[in-house]
C-alpha cells in the first residue's frame, strides 16, 4: 500500500510542475479496486438481502439491476425498496432517495483535492460510481488518490453490489443473516478504522469532538439518516469557528500537495510546526 | 432451479422513478463537487472543507455503532484502536467483527 522510497523520490526529483497521473490509469483503477476488497463479503451479502426484498416487493431483476448502477447507493435503495409497491410511489421514493443521500453533497465537496485541476468531464464521469466506501478509501490514500482510484473503487462495489443483487433475486431467500457474521458491523469497522487515516493534527480534534456529538444527538432525536449530517454539520461548523489566519499556511500546504507526498492532508511535520494553540473554546 | 428471469422486463414508471432517484443523487454527488470547487482555496472554507471528511465520515459510523448496542460500541473502540496501534485495514476490521461477532454469539445483542 505505502511506497515510502518511492514517494520520496517523487517529490525530490518532480519540477513545479510535474506532470498529473492520467485521469482514469489502469493500474490506478486496479489499486482502487484491490483497496476496496475488504468489503465484499459485506456489500455482497447486503447486495443478496436486497435482492430478496426487490422479489418480494415485485420489482423485476432488470429493473433492480438497472436502478443499483443508475443510483448505487445501498442505504436509499433499501429504503426505496422497502417502499416499493405494484403502484409504485414515485415521489416518495424520490424524495426519500434525495433525503438519504443529502450527505453526498458534503462527500462531493470533499472530493475536491481528488479532482483538483482535472477537466469538467472527468468530475462529470468520475462522480457517480462515489458510494460511502470507496470514497472514505480514497481519501485516506497517502498518494494514490486520484479519480482513477476512486472509479476503480467504485466499479469493483457496483459489480459485487449488483452480483449480491443477483444472487438474492434468484435464490428468493435462504441468505446467511448478515448479523450472525458480523458482516453488519463490516461497514461500521472500515469507516471507522479509516477514520485514524483521517487525522491531521490538532486542528481536527475539536471538529471531530463535534461531529460525533452531533450524530449521537442526531441518532437519538432525529430520524433516519438526519443523524450524519446532524454531525457533519455539527463539525464543520466548529471548524469554522475554530479556524485562525495563522493556520491558512497548513491548508495551503495541503492542498498544493496533491501530487506530491500525500493525496490529502498536510504533510508529516507541518501541521506540528503550525503553531496550534488549542485556546479558542 | 428456476429459469434466469427475463433480463428486458422493464415497466415505465419503474424505469421513471429509478431515472428520478439517479437523477438526485448524481446532482448532490457532482453538485457537491462542483460548488467545493468554486469556494476560496484558502482561508476558513478551504480549512473547512479540510475537516469535511472527517466529520462526514465519524457521523456516518458514531451513529451505526451505538445503533448495535453495547456490543458495537466495543467492537468500534477495538476498531479504532487497532488501526491506531497496526495502521492496517484488515487487522482493523477483523479485531472489530470478531469480536462483535463473537459478542452476538455469546451474549446476544
Amino acid at each position: 500500500m505505502s511506497r515510502p522510497g518511492q514517494t520520496e523520490n517523487q517529490t525530490e526529483h518532480a519540477p513545479e510542475k510535474s506532470p498529473q497521473t492520467g485521469h482514469f490509469d489502469a493500474d490506478t483503477i486496479r489499486r482502487g479496486a484491490i483497496a476496496c476488497l475488504p468489503l465484499l463479503p459485506s456489500t455482497i451479502i447486503f447486495g443478496a438481502v436486497l435482492g430478496v426484498l426487490s422479489a418480494q416487493r415485485g420489482l423485476s431483476l432488470s429493473e433492480l439491476l438497472f436502478m443499483s448502477l443508475a443510483v448505487f447507493a445501498g442505504s436509499a435503495q433499501f429504503v426505496s425498496v422497502d417502499l416499493w409497491r405494484e403502484t409504485i410511489p414515485s415521489a416518495t421514493i424520490i424524495i426519500a432517495t434525495a433525503v438519504i443521500n443529502m450527505r453526498y453533497v458534503l462527500i462531493g465537496a470533499s472530493l475536491r483535492p481528488v479532482f483538483r485541476g482535472r477537466p469538467l468531464w472527468v468530475k462529470v464521469s468520475g462522480m457517480h460510481m462515489v458510494a460511502d466506501e470507496n470514497w472514505a478509501v480514497t481519501m485516506t490514500q497517502k498518494d494514490l488518490a486520484n479519480p482513477g482510484f476512486l472509479l476503480g473503487g467504485g466499479i469493483f462495489l457496483g459489480v459485487v453490489w449488483a452480483t449480491g443483487n443477483t444472487v438474492g433475486y434468484l435464490l428468493g431467500g435462504g441468505i446467511p443473516d448478515p448479523e450472525v457474521y458480523a458482516l453488519d458491523f463490516a461497514f461500521t469497522a472500515v469507516f471507522a478504522a479509516l477514520t485514524i487515516g483521517m487525522w491531521k493534527g490538532r486542528v481536527d480534534l475539536l471538529p471531530w469532538i463535534a461531529a460525533a456529538t452531533g450524530s449521537i444527538i442526531g441518532h437519538f432525536v432525529l430520524p433516519g439518516t438526519w443523524s450524519i449530517l446532524a454531525g457533519a454539520g455539527a463539525g464543520v461548523l466548529v471548524a469554522a469557528l475554530t479556524w485562525r489566519e495563522d493556520m491558512d499556511d497548513d491548508s495551503l500546504e495541503a492542498e498544493c500537495a496533491v501530487e506530491g507526498r500525500e493525496a490529502y492532508g498536510a504533510p508529516e511535520g507541518i501541521t506540528d510546526a503550525t503553531p496550534v494553540t488549542e485556546t479558542g473554546k | 432451479m428456476t429459469q434466469f428471469p427475463d433480463l428486458t422486463s422493464f415497466s415505465l414508471e419503474a424505469v421513471l422513478t429509478i431515472l428520478g432517484m439517479a437523477a438526485v443523487t448524481y446532482g448532490m454527488r457532482l453538485g457537491g463537487l462542483l460548488m467545493a470547487d468554486r469556494l476560496p482555496q484558502h482561508g476558513r472554507w478551504a480549512h473547512v472543507l479540510e475537516r469535511l471528511p472527517g466529520a462526514v465520515l465519524i457521523s456516518v459510523w458514531v451513529p451505526s455503532a451505538l445503533s448495535a448496542g453495547a456490543i458495537g460500541i466495543a467492537g468500534a473502540a477495538a476498531t479504532v484502536i487497532t488501526m491506531a496501534v497496526a495502521r492496517n485495514l484488515f487487522a482493523a476490521m477483523a479485531v472489530g467483527m470478531v469480536l462483535v461477532g463473537v459478542g452476538r454469539y455469546f451474549i446476544g445483542n
